[in-house]
């Protein structure tokens, strides 16, 4: 069996990726989260053969290396890699905090830059054709009040993504983005209802996009229904203009 | 040494490159073995499965006798 790695798969949209590529497909998902919390026992509980959940800190970005060889390969080849895993420090530029920018792009872009260095090398060792998706944001291509520097972790991501594709596609290894516009989940936790009122009426759709429908364009994008997509986004974002 | 050998000539019939007779310390990774930037990486990855190196880790590996001494001297 072959495994994909599901990075905050505890809650939100990673919880729904996790739970979808486990009830539609056959590979095993190894959860990799700060916590663990009821969803993944839910999980080990109806799939004890085919989930992990791993509890780890993606802000210990030099703790990934060890993370990769004392657990993630015992547990078996992996075939894709889902970088979900993220932190949002939103403030406008003019208060800009070092610590919280770092401790951000520690999580958002080294840690997920990281675990896509050693995806590859795994894939590499077991000649395996996977795949790699990326969960952006919309905030990356249409401006919001103070996420320009989230916006900018995503911003990173793509631009790796991008040439992560052109790099390994010799090797059948493909990466991409998925980009959502704004869900009900712990991240946007913080607008108030005015705040995400005005971000819904931006989009054509004039409300909050579906994750099951974010995990399931994830699904897509890692199965061999887009074995000719890599290097590209999809966004899935209510049409957001 | 046989490993290394057999590493080498198994990626370089994949390229569609002859394979060779025997490995010297002095032979280049890139000029004489002629492997690439993505070879170099499976070689890397292969070698560490088997050894528990990773060769390129810190410093340059130029020839198979470099290889040798992280191998060797781990």
């Amino acid at each position: 069996m072959k495994w994909i790695i599901v990075t905050g798969d505890s809650r939100g949209v990673g919880r729904e990726i996790a739970y979808q590529i486990l009830n539609e497909t056959d590979f095993g998902v190894i959860g990799i989260s700060r916590t663990s919390e009821e969803s993944a026992d839910e999980l080990l509980v109806k799939y004890p053969d085919r989930f992990r959940a791993l509890s780890y800190d993606l802000a210990n970005v030099e703790g990934v290396k060890q993370l990769y060889r004392d657990k993630i390969h015992k547990i078996g080849p992996i075939y894709g890699l889902v970088n979900n895993s993220a932190m949002a420090y939103d403030d406008i530029i003019s208060n800009l905090n070092i610590d919280e920018l770092e401790t951000m792009f520690q999580v958002n872009v080294f840690s997920a830059m990281h675990l896509s260095k050693y995806a590859i090398r795994d894939m590499i060792l077991h000649k395996t054709q996977g795949s790699i998706v990326h969960i952006s944001s919309i905030s990356a291509h249409t401006g919001y009040k103070g996420l320009s520097m989230y916006a900018a972790t995503k911003g990173a991501m793509e631009a790796f993504s991008k040439n992560t594709a052109r790099e390994w596609g010799s090797k059948g290894i493909r990466s991409n983005c998925v980009v959502p516009g704004f869900m009900e989940t712990s991240i946007s936790s913080t607008l108030t209802d005015e705040q995400k009122k005005r971000i819904y009426q931006r989009t054509s759709l004039k409300k909050e996009t579906g994750i099951a429908s974010v995990a399931s364009t994830v699904l897509f994008l890692l199965s061999d229904k887009a074995k000719s997509i890599t290097g590209t986004v999809v966004h899935v974002d209510n049409g957001t203009i | 040494m046989q490993e290394l050998l057999d590493i080498v000539n198994e990626m370089r019939e994949e390229a569609g490159k002859s394979t060779i007779e025997k490995l010297e310390p002095s032979m280049d990774l890139r000029d004489d073995l002629e492997l690439d930037s993505l070879m170099l990486a499976e070689l890397t990855v292969r070698l560490e499965d088997e050894f528990d190196i990773d060769i390129f880790e810190d410093g340059i590996i130029q020839t198979i006798g470099d290889i040798l001494i992280k191998i060797n001297g781990k």
